[in-house]
Formats: structure tokens, C-alpha cells, sequence
């Protein structure tokens, strides 16, 4: 690689929870060509549905060489070190009326630096779900992502994008165009005690478009989630909902800045948030950060954010009805995420469920 | 079955059970009358295994047990029940889910099979029916929008399905209609039985005339006062607590 481009800095407000330590030390490492290939079948969520398989920014199965990203997106420091580095990705395009079903995206990283540029493009009533699992099998790996994602006329994509491990970092920027009518779900769900940035920047450009960014995110051990929402309402009638579910244990940073503009003739815009959090040890911290920029004045913008511990009340409660603390704990921590997986397809909610438990073990409060 | 003996407990260094003593007997209903304050909650959370009171003299023996060894969780899967005055909200854990948890905890730690959904849902139903409770309801977070009342009857509905041996009913009776009072204090009737016993807490005698309690206490200043049959209910009601107090 050549030489190292400025990376975001925590002065910059919108990095200010951003742990890019491992990509500062990483930028000039390329990750090595012949790691051995880690067992995939563990990450897939989506066991039966076509793969694209990338290992440390290398094509494996299904890849392509990395699409051309979107030149009207927005620039950005991780995006656009992306295209300037990655040799593969996934590039998805999906016809007028056509529903693709399942596809999932693979990218397992253990050492270096290792990108891609993906991208897809639904056209008009298009529907497509896709799962993003982006892991670390190594300790100094930083894996960084691009996507870029333009949905036509009453086209609708859900896109799961899932760090269920690692140490390093994993970055990923997805940037949205959100035709009339269209829908996007963006559903984020972190579980890991690596560092993470992950960023949803949504354009509602036509008439009644809906965004959806969800997120459960649990950060564990030294762990530094970060995720960053932009849900522009450009036109008029849009609608948009937000709600995440935080939970920060050991000595993890967990943090959301959830971003709602709403242009000056963005009229009737209905747009909502929910960001909650809970702090499971006191060495553990998590931020809320809504932000809402309304310049058009007939808008419904609702939202609420709380950061909390767990309910000893209810832990008594439980345990006086003969739940155990692990079970007790278990069942608390998923009620409190519940609210942040209602767009979860219904097709995945069995293998993210499965996982849920061991993902929340991960996050539960030490034994008094 | 139950024997408290000498009780004393602190909350937060300030005495509130002052050598409490008071056998129950498998069979019997107990109910422990007294004023706001004199430490009948405190009673109630410190037999469950409630977090933040300290027993600084005294023993607790459930069915041979020490229960003051015991967590909360082990108390309940020996056969101990608390209805609780304020029952809490938990949202998104849905009331039939968290109470076949429960059942099905209390019967593993007692090494016996779990309750399979259909039986559990067959018999949640019944009891539910019986209670007047609407099932639907129990498909929402734990008493998460349910009136005073209906937080009443989901206890009452818990301890019908848990089969306790002793149930303690931490002023079950408060905040109910006379409906309601009917419904709550059926069930406790038909939870009744030469095997269980229940420690009855309240303010007031009325639900006494639905539940004929085989023992009556008068409880002031963390201790009991004086005891005896129905007809102690019926004078603490007429002559107040003061009299008794002097």
C-alpha cells in the first residue's frame, strides 16, 4: 500500500467513541495471501442461502472483483480508503419486480489490513435480504468496509450485518439511497469485545420511503462499539425509526449517535427513536448521542434514550418464582433487546436466536 | 413446616424485626394483622431471600431447612411462595413464558421433568379461566398494563400453577374490588390443603370472611403482640391496633 492517509481523528465529533487504533497501526500491513481458511459453516447464518466468501479482502466463493462504488455517495475517510484498496466485494444487482430471497456475505479477517467494496441495487419492487458477517479469527486484523446500496421504486432491502467476535477493528460504512416507496431495514448486531465502528448514512429521496436502523449491540472485555446513524429525510412523507439496544459489561465502551435530519421542505416527515442502554459492570460505559436537525416545521420527530442498570427488582422477582440468576439474567437481557429485533426476517430469527443466549452469557452481570 | 424462631432483622442498621417467633403447621392459614410499619413486609422479603436486610439474631426452618441458607431460587423450588403487594413489570418477557421458566426451574432443581408446552398451556388456561383472567393478557410482558387487580389474580394465577408448599401473601387483598377480593380469595380457598399452609398478610379483616384463617396475630413493632383464633381478626378490626398496642 502506499502511504497512509489521514485517519479520522476523536477530536472530529462524529469519531469522538471511535477506536481506530488498530487501523492506525494496520493502514500499511495488507493482510498475508495464504492464511489457512478458518471453518466457515460457524459464522453462516444463512447456512442455505448462496455465499460470498471473502478471506482477508480475498475472493474465495462467489466474489467479484470489487464493484464500482456509488460516485454520488458521500465521501468518507473508511469508504473511501476502501476503494482505493480493496480487489473484491460483492456486487448484487436485482431486477424490476424480482425477489431474490437470501444472500449472504462472508468476510473473515486475521491479520492485517483487509477491505472491500460492495454494492447492491434493487430496481423497482426488487426484494432482497442479506447477512453480513464480518469476523476476526486472529488478534491483529482490521477489516474495513464499504457499501453502497441504491433501492428503486418500491424496492425493499433488509440487510443484517453481524460482528459476532474479533480483537482488532472492524470498520463498515454503508451509504443508502432510498427511492419512493422503498424500504430499507438496517439491522446492526454487534457482539464482540473487538473495536467497532459501523456507520448507516440513509437518503429517504423519493415520496414515502422508510428507513429502518436497529441495533443490538453488546460490548464485552475492552471492547469499543461504535455505531453511527444518518437518516436524511430529503423529500416530503418519509418515514423512519430507529431503536437501539445497548449493553456494556467488563470494561467495554458501547455508544450510538443516532442522526435525524429532516431537510426544509421535508414535510410530514414521521420519523422516531428509541436508544436505550444498560450498564452491566461499572467499569463498563455506554453513550447515547440522539441528534435530530429539523428545519421544515410540520414533522413528527419522536425520541427517547436511557441508560440504566439492570432492575434488582426484578431479578428478585424472578428468583422468588424460582429462576436461577444465569436464567433470570438471560431472560432480562433478551426483553431488553426484544424491542431492536422485531424487523429481524423471519427466516433468520432461528439462528440469531440461538446465538442470542450465547452472545448475552458474554454481556451478563458478574455474581454479586 | 414453618419455624421462625427469635427473628431479629436490620435494614440498613435500623432494627425492624424484633424477635419475631411463629410456628406453621402444614394445614393452617396464619394471618398476620398489624399497621402500617410494624415490619410485615419486611417479614414477607426476608422469608423470600430479598437483597439489603440483615438477620442479626435469630433462625428460619422450612421443611427441616435452614431457609436463611438458601437463595431466593432454592427457596422457591423447596416449595416457598411470596405473592407480592407490589408485583413487578417486566416488559418483553411474556407472563406464560417467565412462569413456564419457572415452573420448569423449580421442578429441575427438585429433579423432576420438565412440564412440556402443551400440558403447561392446557393447565395455564384452566387456571387462568378460573381466575378470570383473559388469556390473551398472559401473552404480554409480566403484569406489564395490568390494573391492581389484575396484578392480584396473575399472582394468585402463579401460585396455582407453582403449587407451592407455603405460600406468603404479602397483602394480596390491597388495592382490590369486592370482585376481585372474591376471585383472589377463591383461589387461595381452592389452593388450600392438609399439605400446604399459607401466612396471610393484611391490613384489614374483610378478606378474612372469605378466607377463614385457622390463626390470627396481631403484629406490632416487628413482633407479635398477641394471637389468636378468627375472633382476634374480628377485634383488631373493632377496637384498632392502639388497643392492643397497650
Amino acid at each position: 500500500m502506499g502511504e497512509t492517509p489521514a485517519l479520522p481523528s476523536r477530536r472530529e465529533e462524529d469519531w469522538r467513541w471511535a477506536d481506530l487504533s488498530w487501523a492506525e497501526r494496520l493502514a500499511d500491513t495488507p493482510a498475508p495471501a495464504n492464511d489457512p481458511l478458518p471453518d466457515v459453516a460457524a459464522f453462516r447464518l444463512a447456512s442455505n442461502a448462496p455465499l460470498t466468501f471473502l478471506a482477508a479482502g480475498r475472493p474465495v466463493a462467489g466474489a467479484n472483483h470489487a464493484p464500482r462504488p456509488d460516485p454520488t455517495a458521500p465521501p468518507h475517510p473508511l469508504a473511501d480508503l476502501a476503494t482505493a484498496h480493496a480487489s473484491a466485494g460483492l456486487d448484487l444487482a436485482v431486477g424490476p419486480g424480482q425477489d431474490a430471497g437470501v444472500h449472504e456475505f462472508l468476510h473473515l479477517g486475521s491479520a492485517g489490513a483487509a477491505h472491500s467494496v460492495n454494492r447492491i441495487v434493487l430496481g423497482p419492487a426488487a426484494r432482497l435480504v442479506v447477512v453480513e458477517v464480518l469476523a476476526g479469527t486472529g488478534h491483529d486484523h482490521w477489516l474495513n468496509h464499504r457499501l453502497d446500496v441504491d433501492l428503486g421504486d418500491g424496492a425493499e432491502l433488509v440487510r443484517v450485518l453481524v460482528v459476532p467476535n474479533g480483537q482488532g477493528l472492524v470498520s463498515e460504512r454503508t451509504f443508502a439511497r432510498v427511492g419512493p416507496r422503498a424500504r430499507l431495514v438496517a439491522l446492526t448486531l454487534v457482539a464482540s469485545p473487538a473495536a467497532v465502528r459501523a456507520e448507516v448514512r440513509a437518503q429517504l429521496v423519493g415520496a414515502e420511503a422508510d428507513a429502518v436502523a436497529d441495533g443490538v449491540l453488546l460490548g464485552h472485555g475492552a471492547g469499543a462499539v461504535d455505531v453511527l446513524t444518518r437518516i436524511e429525510h430529503l423529500v416530503s412523507q418519509a418515514r423512519s425509526r430507529q431503536t437501539f439496544r445497548l449493553m456494556a459489561a467488563g470494561r467495554a465502551q458501547v455508544s450510538v449517535a443516532a442522526g435525524v435530519s429532516v431537510a426544509r421542505h421535508a414535510q410530514k416527515t414521521d420519523a422516531a427513536q428509541s436508544l436505550k442502554a444498560l450498564v452491566l459492570d461499572r467499569t463498563a460505559a455506554a453513550n447515547l448521542k440522539p441528534e435530530l436537525e429539523i428545519r421544515a416545521d410540520d414533522v413528527t420527530c419522536a425520541h427517547g434514550c436511557a441508560v440504566g442498570e439492570p432492575d434488582p427488582w426484578a431479578r428478585f422477582y424472578l428468583a422468588s418464582r424460582g429462576i436461577p440468576p444465569a436464567d433470570a439474567d438471560r431472560l432480562l437481557l433478551r426483553a431488553f433487546v426484544a424491542d431492536a429485533l422485531t424487523h429481524l426476517p423471519a427466516q433468520l430469527a432461528p439462528a440469531v436466536e440461538a446465538r442470542l443466549d450465547t452472545w448475552l452469557d458474554l454481556s451478563r452481570p458478574a455474581a454479586p | 413446616m414453618l419455624a421462625i424462631q427469635d427473628l431479629h432483622v436490620s435494614v440498613e442498621g435500623r432494627p425492624i424485626l424484633k424477635g419475631l417467633s411463629l410456628a406453621i403447621g402444614a394445614g393452617e392459614v396464619h394471618a398476620l394483622m398489624g399497621p402500617n410499619g410494624a415490619g410485615k413486609s419486611t417479614l414477607a422479603h426476608v422469608l423470600a431471600g430479598r437483597e439489603g436486610y440483615e438477620v442479626t439474631r435469630g433462625s428460619v426452618t422450612f421443611l427441616g431447612r435452614d431457609l436463611l441458607a438458601l437463595a431466593p431460587h432454592e427457596r422457591a423450588a423447596a416449595g416457598l411462595f411470596l405473592g407480592f403487594q407490589y408485583p413487578v413489570e417486566i416488559p418483553g418477557v411474556s407472563n406464560l413464558l417467565f412462569l413456564r421458566t419457572a415452573l420448569n426451574a423449580q421442578r429441575k432443581a427438585r429433579g423432576e421433568p420438565e412440564v412440556p408446552a402443551s400440558a403447561f398451556l392446557k393447565r395455564a388456561r384452566a387456571e387462568a379461566e378460573a381466575l378470570g383472567l383473559d388469556v390473551e393478557m398472559l401473552k404480554r410482558g409480566v403484569n406489564v398494563g395490568f390494573s391492581g387487580g389484575e396484578k392480584k389474580r396473575a399472582e394468585a394465577w402463579q401460585m396455582a400453577l407453582l403449587e407451592p408448599r407455603l405460600a406468603v401473601l404479602d397483602e394480596t387483598d390491597s388495592g382490590l374490588d369486592i370482585d376481585a377480593l372474591k376471585v383472589v380469595a377463591a383461589a387461595i380457598q381452592r389452593f388450600r390443603g392438609p399439605d400446604r399452609a399459607v401466612l396471610l398478610i393484611t391490613h384489614y379483616q374483610r378478606v378474612l370472611d372469605h378466607v377463614v384463617p385457622t390463626h390470627v396475630h396481631a403484629f406490632l413493632d416487628g413482633r407479635i403482640a398477641e394471637s389468636g383464633g378468627p375472633e382476634l381478626a374480628r377485634r383488631l378490626e373493632a377496637e384498632g391496633y392502639t388497643r392492643i398496642a397497650a
